[in-house]
């Protein structure tokens, strides 16, 4: 099922995209991306500090658990069918949580040759508490 | 009292930037996110994909920074400081997928800035949109972010 391609004429309004589980969340990965994505917020990093700045310990950049969603996405329509992606961050991702991302197709819609596809998508962690809601545009090919 | 964030702000523009992709980058990005599609990391894939070349994971937009800016300059105009920061709403708009050599001119510029009360109590909310255009003016793709400053 990964990397499977999807064709627009199989997909139907309602369908789920298969979810993705990500984490449990470490430290090193936080590290990681704040070095491949130039995030340096010391309040992912530095307990003391995030501590000092009322949020109770450190938490994963927002922006993380948004390339989680960016997977899911990419993982079902493929790498460069993404037109839109948009999200709200509902809440925070802690080390050691479990992150599960999960979509359905909202809408498809064509004009000319082009064929979009509306998703839901959200991310949950291991308590079933939303920690990303959005949405994404795909664009699809057709079988013919 | 809580703190007041400097409206004045609003439609500021920042200084516009060149940003290079790099195939290191776009595969450590991807790497850090844990997606190990072939199409980000591996470049043979990425030659014989329709692309023809690695391209970037969708959310890549969000390394584009001012080189050597931390952002503090803005964050002290704006009257408060990266502690106070949350991350609000993200969104992408993508035109094509990026791909290494890409060579794009981004501005960005700060759209609005109100208040509003969250769980946590009042918050000030910033929102910025950076554009990124190619060599030829066309546009590539657009981020708009919310940040979130808990006042």
């Amino acid at each position: 099922m990964k990397y499977a391609r999807v064709y627009a004429d199989d997909v139907k309004v309602g369908d789920e995209l298969p979810p993705l589980v990500k984490g449990p969340i470490q430290q090193i990965q936080l590290t990681r991306y704040a070095g491949a994505s130039g995030d340096f917020n010391p309040i992912h990093q530095d307990d003391e500090f995030a501590r000092a700045a009322g949020m109770g310990g450190v938490f994963a950049h927002g922006m993380l658990s948004m390339g989680f969603v960016g997977q899911l996405v990419t993982d079902w329509a493929g790498p460069g069918q993404v037109r839109k992606l948009g999200v709200r961050f509902a809440g925070l991702v802690r080390l050691k949580d479990t992150i599960t991302c999960r979509g359905r197709v909202l809408a498809k819609s064509s004009n000319d040759d082009v064929h979009l596809v509306d998703l839901e998508v959200w991310a949950e962690n291991q308590k079933g508490d939303k920690v990303v809601t959005g949405k994404a545009t795909v664009t699809l090919p057709t079988r013919d | 009292m809580p703190i007041q964030l400097n409206k004045a702000l609003v439609g500021r523009e920042f200084p516009p930037f060149v940003v290079t992709i790099e195939r290191g980058k776009i595969k450590e990005f991807a790497r850090a996110i844990g997606d190990a599609n072939p199409l980000y990391l591996d470049d043979r894939v990425g030659q014989a994909s329709e692309w023809g070349d690695i391209i970037a994971p969708p959310t890549f937009m969000t390394t584009f920074r001012e080189a050597g800016g931390d952002g503090a300059d803005f964050l002290r105009e704006l009257g408060t400081d990266i502690s106070r920061l949350l991350h609000g709403e993200q969104e992408f708009e993508l035109h094509r997928p990026l791909k290494p050599g890409d060579t794009l001119l981004c501005r960005s510029r700060i759209l609005d800035i109100y208040e509003k009360t969250g769980r946590s109590g009042p918050m000030g909310m910033v929102l910025r949109e950076t554009v990124a255009a190619d060599k030829t003016g066309e546009i590539v793709g657009t981020m708009r972010h919310i940040t979130v400053v808990r006042l």
